[in-house]
Formats: structure tokens, sequence, C-alpha cells
């Protein structure tokens, strides 16, 4: 057992805090968010950074590093509330091409690694809540070409991106997971509309309407449910870094806060009260990271072995993101409630991240269905 | 011990209730109902209404045009008017500084500001946190130094809610340095169009501008809007605080929008999902117990009896429901949430709503209502209050 990191994924964590911390400020990040949440100018910085490789092989022109590298990478993006959607493009989008027909993978993997393609996941429908295997996009075949149906929403830079790989529905009933297959529909092509908007965080998403939209086929029905499910899991373990990055962030703002907020002629620290709350705060906050190292280490295990534990990953972060939230900007009063100081944007940013791929209650629904009679890490 | 309503209690909220559902703008019941965004007009209609009845100041008593009610009758009113949709009444004026005038002003005072107020025609803020003082509101620094038959004011304000539409400020400043801080405090009634008033608001996390500072720069206040006594204005502080208590459970409009909840779970498929299902369950419960005690305080005050120690803890449970059920609301929509299309809490917006019109407001509900386990006292300063109580010390 080891929890220390390499020299090369120390390097490239170092790396990514420096460019946050000099180029990402709030102001920057600000202006991005009014300007509609999304900087392509920001993501070529990114994509020098190599970030965007981070889920792609070496053969396909990426410098994937495992998923332990991922995770820092995206804790530092997430101390800085860093609004572009690194993890929706390198990782989870990645994931799926990575198992797509040689020729696709050919065309798309390289330029998605190099920041040329931007490529994100199109699987949220009206009707599904959190639930993947609810699609009810319908994909139909003529001779050798598929065409799509449906309405996908709340998909990442939606307007932004240069393809989506979408979930539909080719056979069963709306909730058949066996049903369902994924494809990749370019944002350019016949029959696809968007429209875009900001996320309560300030990251840009859209609607994505199909209306026949030709598709080429990336995973077919059967296999292709796993490939969503593992898509969905490297999300959600990028997710928990992310979020860590962010209450770590959050966390430090709160502890400076009460050493020099002043009431009573004291700074309000020494109230025994807050000093047990900023104690509780910790908790949430060192439990939340060890859980984000679970489920990062758990990432190349068989799958039901891997649900189990993301899930249990996402109860503890959706649990520690509320609390630790809620309670920084208790702690701050009437400063933490306002738009121009940072810590409130922390507070949405993880509000938002509780509710993406499943909340809490969804996820301690998927822990409780796969219970077994032995618990705990070596269970 | 019974839990009945008297005959005559059960008339009187009958009498409100068709008042009331004749009386409502339905566009502003409408913004109520669905959480949508309420304007400066919006507040202001509702408050002329009752104010043209005899109502805004519906907890005053007769000799000042009020209508006299009793604890319970005024409990019956505010609940008939949550459940109907009503806009809360902004409660500077008639909750806030009008029991101050009527208490401690002049009659000159209460001649030239009382009626406004109960009109609804004049819009009063309240002054009371500055950027160094919010639980230590003691040790405000907003100077006031006499000279001749007025004061001059320098200072600065701050969170005054709504004071962009302020016409009239009710501010604590400072008087004397000497003594212990609560000894140097006046209250003092200052006119916002003076030279020298600048508000700049304070836009909030939801994106809205809620809040404001107000800044006093050589403000000249004739020393004829000093309330009571120079130096005693902490004394008058503390009854004002005493009045914003008896409303600030507001358990009725937790009951309102308990049953928002109950619809959007339901539409939402939630109810079928025992997970979310029990957590609205725990939320009615906590609902119920909180109405309970807030009955027990009523009644006891109605009955002229010693007020009930728990009525310190209805603003902290009061608060903690009114977070839980944003926070549930917000949950319910799920996924849907998550888009923020500020136009899209504008009743009425002809855009494309994402998910349906319902989710909008969601979120920025949940990120506003964080304000009130800060505002009006952090719950922190309302246990130490209630800590103090029990403990004697």
């Amino acid at each position: 057992m080891n929890f220390e990191f390499s020299d090369d994924e120390q390097q490239l964590s170092e790396a990514v805090q420096r460019w946050v911390e000099r180029g990402y400020g709030f102001e920057r990040r600000t202006a991005i968010a009014k300007a509609g949440g999304f900087s392509a100018e920001a993501w070529g910085q990114i994509a020098e950074l190599g970030l965007l490789g981070l889920g792609t092989s070496e053969d396909d022109g990426g410098m994937a590093m495992g998923p332990v590298a991922a995770m820092l990478a995206l804790e530092a993006l997430g101390r800085g509330l860093v609004l572009e959607p690194v993890a929706a493009v390198a990782l989870v989008a990645a994931s799926v091409l990575a198992q797509a027909p040689a020729d696709v993978r050919a065309n798309w993997a390289p330029r998605v690694a190099s920041g040329e393609a931007r490529v994100v996941l199109a699987y949220q429908e009206r009707a599904a809540r959190y639930r993947l295997q609810r699609v009810d996009t319908k994909a139909a075949k003529s001779g050798d070409a598929w065409t799509l149906a449906g309405t996908k929403s709340l998909v990442p830079i939606g307007d932004q991106a240069d393809a989506f790989i979408v979930s539909a529905r080719v056979s069963g009933n709306a909730d058949d997971p066996a049903g369902i297959a994924l494809f990749l529909v370019e944002r350019a092509a016949d029959g696809v509309k968007t429209q875009g908007y900001a996320l309560q965080d300030g990251s840009r998403a859209a609607e994505v309407t199909l209306a026949n939209a030709p598709a080429t086929l990336l995973v077919a029905a059967g296999p292709a449910f796993a490939a969503l499910e593992l898509a969905v899991d490297t999300g959600i373990a990028a997710l928990a870094a992310e979020a860590v990055g962010a209450m770590d962030k959050l966390f430090e703002l709160t502890a400076d806060y009460l050493n020099t907020r002043k009431q009573f002629g004291v700074p309000i620290g020494t109230f025994q009260a807050l000093r047990h709350r900023i104690a509780d705060m910790k908790m949430q906050l060192e439990l939340a990271r060890s859980m984000s190292y679970y489920a990062t280490l758990k990432l190349g295990e068989a799958p039901a072995v891997r649900r189990r534990a993301v899930a249990q990953a996402k109860v503890q972060l959706g649990q520690s993101a509320r609390y630790l939230g809620q309670q920084a900007i208790q702690l701050h009063g009437g400063i933490g409630m306002t738009d121009e100081y940072i810590g409130s944007h922390y507070f949405k940013r993880l509000t938002t991240m509780e509710m993406q791929f499943g909340d809490t209650m969804h996820h301690i629904g998927e822990v409780s269905a796969r219970m077994q009679e032995t618990a705990g890490v070596f269970a | 011990m019974d839990l009945d309503f008297t005959p005559e209690q059960q008339a009187f909220r009958a009498d409100i209730r068709s008042w009331v559902a004749a009386s409502l703008p339905q566009d502003i019941a409408h913004k109520v109902h669905n959480g949508l965004r309420q304007s400066r007009d919006d507040l202001q209609r509702w408050a002329k209404i009752l104010g043209a009845k005899g109502w805004l100041g519906y907890g005053w008593p007769k000799e000042f045009g009020g209508p006299g009610w009793d604890a319970i009758e005024r409990h019956l009113f505010e609940e008939e008017c949550a459940l109907a949709g009503a806009p809360r009444i902004v409660p500077f004026g008639p909750v806030m500084v009008a029991p101050v005038i009527m208490a401690f002003g002049s009659p000159e005072q209460q001649k030239k500001f009382l009626p406004g107020i109960a009109s609804g025609d004049v819009w009063w803020s309240q002054g009371y946190s500055e950027p160094g003082s919010g639980s230590d509101l003691a040790s405000v620094k907003t100077r006031a130094i006499r000279e001749g038959d007025k004061y001059i004011v320098n200072g600065q304000k701050t969170w005054t809610t709504l004071g962009q539409y302020g016409e009239w400020i009710f501010c604590l400043v400072r008087t004397s340095t000497e003594g212990k801080p609560q000894t140097g405090i006046s209250f003092l009634l200052i006119d916002m169009k003076s030279p020298g008033v600048t508000v700049r608001p304070i836009v909030l996390m939801d994106g809205e501008p809620e809040v404001n500072e107000v800044f006093f720069d050589n403000v000249e206040v004739p020393v004829a809007n000093l309330v009571g006594e120079e130096n005693k204005g902490w004394t008058y502080a503390k009854y004002l605080l005493a009045h914003e208590r008896t409303n600030i459970a507001d358990v009725n409009r937790a009951k309102r929008e308990l049953e928002r909840l109950k619809r959007l779970a339901q539409s939402e498929g939630l109810m079928d999902d025992p997970r979310f299902r029990d957590q609205v369950a725990l939320l009615e419960v906590d609902i119920v117990a909180l109405e309970m005690m807030v009955l027990r305080v009523l009644s006891a005050q109605a009955g002229g009896k010693k007020a009930l120690d728990i009525a310190g803890l209805l603003k902290i449970k009061g608060s903690e429901i009114q977070q839980r059920y944003t926070e549930l609301l917000m949950l319910a929509g799920g996924p849907f949430s998550l888009p923020f299309v500020w136009e899209a809490m504008e009743a009425g917006w002809q855009g494309d709503y994402i998910g349906g019109p319902q989710f909008a407001p969601l979120a920025a509900n949940y990120f506003n209502y964080r304000k009130t386990t800060i505002y009006g006292g952090s719950n922190e300063v309302q246990r130490n209050i209630v800590a103090q109580t029990v403990l004697g010390v």
C-alpha cells in the first residue's frame, strides 16, 4: 500500500496548479462566466498543458498517465473553479472513443487529445433523472447509415462542441439497457440543433436536438451500456477529484476568515461553536478526499466492483460537498452570500457537482442495491 | 387543553380568507406560488391594498389605527395570507420601525411617520449592520455628531435589504464613545433623499441585487428625527428585535412550500421513491412540530401569560426548515435544477424553459435561502441567547 504520488504525477499536479494560480484567477473566471462559460483561449492553454490527452493512449496521440495523474490534475482544476469541462472531454468522451471502431478512433481520439476537437457525452434526457438506462432517443438504420431522433439535455459545452457521443435506443422499451447503443454525431451535421445556456456554477451546457441526424456507430447495443457506465464512472471519479480540490480551497478560505474576521474584539475563530464547525468541515474534507482516492483506485476493477466503489464515493462526496459548502457560507456570514466574494462560487460549484452524474440520494440507492454481506476496503 | 380554534377565531379566519381571495392580485400570487421574481411594484401594490384595508400594520393596536388583533388573530391573518400566495409584507416599516415609533417616538413623529407606513406609501429600510458590526451589533461606528438642531452623520451601513427602494431608513448611530458600546447608540430616522446618502446594491449569489450598502457622507438629519432619548438607541433596538422575532419562524409559508414540494415530487415521479418520499415526510414532521411550538407561544401571548422561554427557538428551527424545503425542492428538480436562465424567473417570460418552467427558480431559491440562518441574528447568536436563557449566565 502506498498513497504517495510518483514524481511524474507530482510534476503534472504542480504544473496545473501553477497555471490555475497564474492564469485562471477569479477575475478571468468571472469574465469567462459572463461571456457564456467557455473560453476557447483557456481551452488552448489547457491543451498545451497536455491535459486533454490524459485519457487517450500514447498510440492515439494522448499522454495517458493513469487515473491517479488525472485525479491530481482535476483536483488542481477544481481548486481554481475552472469552468472548461476538461474531464468531460479528456476522460469521459475519451473512454468511449477508446472503444470505438479503429477508423473512428483514429479520426477523433488524436484530435481530442490535442484540443482540436471537442467531443462530449450527451446522455441526459428529460424523463431519465439520473437513470442511465432511461433513453427515449431513437436510432434508426437504413442500409448502413444510422440516424438519430430525440433531445439530449445538459450537454457540457453543447453549443461549443464539435461532436457528441449520444446514447440512443435501437431496441427495447424505454428502460432497457440492452437496447442502447452509443453513436457519434457531429454538431455541424444536418438535423442537429443546439440551445446553449449557463449552469448554476457558470459553466456552459446546451440542449441538443437531433432530428434524424446522421450518426456513426461507436459501440453496439449490448456492450454499449457497459461502455456508458464506464464513461460515467470515469466522470464521477474525476468529479470527485475536482470537488475535493474545490472543497480544499473553500476550506482554506473559511479557516482564513475565522482567523481574520473580528467581532466582540476577537477573531471569530476563537469561539468554540465555530471551532467545532471548522473541525467538522475538516472531517468532511478528509473523508471526501479518502473516497476520491478510493474511486480513482477502483476505476480499473471489474464493472460490478467499480460501480459499487464509485457510488460509495459519490455518496460521501455529495454529503461532504453539501456540508462543507453550506457551513462555509454560514461561517462567512453576509459576505458569503455575495456574488462578488469567491466563496459563493465554490458553494454553487459544489452544489452543481452534487447533482451531476446522480445526486447523493440516487447513489445511496446504487450502494443499497449492491450491498453485500461483508464490507470494507478489503472485504 | 385543546387544539381547536374558537368559533370566533374560525369566523375571523373565514373573513380573512374571503377578503384575501378577493383582494390579492392573481399575477402576484402566481409569482409567490412559483418562486418567481417579485418586483418593487408587486410588493408595493400588495402593501397598498393591505394599507387601504387598514391591515398593513396588522400588529398595530387600535389607538394607532391598527386592527387591534391578538396574537392568535395575527397568526391566522399571516397564515391566510401565506397560503393564498401573498408576498411577505416588507417588514421594515409596519413591523419594525412603527412599533418603536409608537413606543418611544414623540407625538409629532407618530403623526408624521405612522400614516405613511400604515398606507404602504412610504418604503422604509433598516440601517443596522455595518461592515465591522454583524453579530456584534453594539459595535456600530456610523457617527452622528450634533450641531445645533441637526446631526451630521458619517459612516456606512450594509446588508440593507431592498434599500434601493428605500425612502426612509432607521439607523443605529453612534452619538457617544463613552462607556460601554451599548450606551452610546442612538436611533435616528433618516430621509434617504438627503444629500450625502448613497446606496450601492450588492448582488447576491443568486444574481439578485437584494441587499445594499448605504453610505452617509456628512448627511444632515434634523434632531427632530431622533427617536426617544440620545444614547438610548440600544434599548429601542432590542425592543425592535423582539418584534422582528414574532413571525420569523414563518411556519405558514413552510406549510405552503411543503405542498409545493409534494406537487413537484409527484410530477417528477418521486413520491414513488421511498428514499425521497421519506425526506419529505421528515420535513412534514418538522413543520408540524414547529407549528405546535408556534401555537404554544402564541397561545401564551394571547392569554397574557408569561412569555414561554422557547420563543428563541422559533427562529432557529424556522430558518432550518426554510433551508430544507428549498433544498428538497432543488433536489426534486434533479438535473433540471441546474440550468441558470435569469430571464426564466420573470413571470410571463416567453423563452425556452429548460425542462419546464417549474425548475427555473429552484436552485436560485436554495442559494438565496442560505441567508435565513445568517440574518436577523445568526443562528449561532440565537443559540447563545437560548443557552443564556437556559443557563442563566
